[in-house]
């Protein structure tokens, strides 16, 4: 696994964005440390978009907050919930996201892990689901909040994983 | 240049469909495994995807807790191998399995399942067996991985 890039917001910003990412991998990793500055309430969402356009995306879900649980799917590329203005200072949510075969001709199927522990009533994790239905390479990815900026402090960095042989691989 | 932390340890995209696939002569040197399966099912609309370790198919020897959820409603349970979501649509698998080479310790991985077109799904599982991990088996309950899909199989250094 190797770091192809990671960025840290030292100003507000409305997005975080890698552009010309290599081919030369098998898989990406991007982990992030995020917060909103989503204003009245605690938590905001965390959305993804490939090669500058927000389309051709579906994502499904389940989550719980420490109470309930739920499970719903979106025709977006949600990935989950991050703390928001009024959560406790100082708390960032934490994203895995795994883009397997992110360079083939296939479309693209993806997954998160999201979590936010704020020490606090509310707080959620998620299991994401994700779909971008294009047939084209990922050559550039876009992470935004829905309702408001990633704030100062907030890091995105992306990994690149090669592939090994199959030597150890045997099919029936 | 940052240190690597996987290590890439085999790959294939399947060329014809299988019923199953195998990794073996798992080397004993990482920490924990990483598994990675991207692809769509043979034939039907979705099933079960199930492990074997070191070739131990007796299925007392396992347990698994799942929780998942298909975009309205949610559920939970135990089932014995349980290791992965497989559609007709695209679906993928990315699981871990802890200390994968301790002889002292239970086997135990985490996986993350499923696809946005149809059901996600997280399973926690359990080898009942303090041997390494030398070799594992993925399989559908029935059909198998259609052509073109692939899985990976990485190594974590410590």
């Amino acid at each position: 696994m190797k770091l192809i890039e990671s960025k840290t917001l030292g100003t507000a910003q409305a997005s975080i964005e890698f552009t010309s990412i290599p081919s030369t991998y098998t898989d990406l990793v991007l982990l992030v440390s995020g917060r909103s500055s989503r204003s009245g309430t605690y938590v905001d969402n965390i959305q993804i978009y490939f090669n500058g356009a927000n389309s051709n995306l579906s994502s499904r879900y389940v989550d719980g907050d420490g109470v309930n649980r739920g499970s719903a799917s979106q025709a977006v590329g949600f990935l989950g919930a991050i703390p928001a203005a009024t959560a406790t200072a100082n708390t960032f949510g934490n994203l895995s996201v795994y883009i397997p075969n992110y360079a083939g001709a296939t479309s693209k199927s993806f997954s998160a892990d999201v979590v936010q522990e704020t020490n606090a009533t509310n707080a959620y994790m998620e299991i994401t689901a994700l779909l971008w239905n294009q047939t084209t390479a990922i050559n550039s990815i876009t992470l935004f909040a829905l309702n408001g900026q990633l704030i100062a402090g907030s890091i995105a960095s992306l990994y690149g994983i090669t592939k090994g042989s199959d030597g150890i691989v045997t099919t029936s | 240049m940052p240190t690597p932390t996987y290590t890439a340890l085999a790959n294939v995209t399947l060329g014809s469909s299988a019923s199953s696939v195998t990794f073996s002569s798992i080397p004993a040197t990482y920490r924990d495994l990483i598994f990675v399966f991207s692809g769509v099912v043979s034939a039907g609309g979705g099933e079960v995807v199930r492990i074997t370790f070191n070739g131990d198919g007796n299925s007392a020897n396992y347990s698994a807790v799942f929780a998942n959820g298909d975009g309205s409603t949610t559920s939970s349970g135990t089932n014995a191998r349980r290791f992965g979501l497989m559609y007709a649509s695209r679906s993928q698998t990315v699981a871990s399995f802890m200390d994968y080479s301790a002889t002292d310790k239970h086997k135990t991985y985490l996986s993350r399942t499923g696809g946005a077109s149809n059901a996600l799904e997280m399973i926690a599982g359990r080898w009942a067996n303090t041997a390494a991990i030398t070799s594992f088996q993925v399989f559908p309950d029935a059909n198998g991985f259609a052509s073109g899909s692939t899985l990976s199989l990485y190594g974590v250094i410590s």
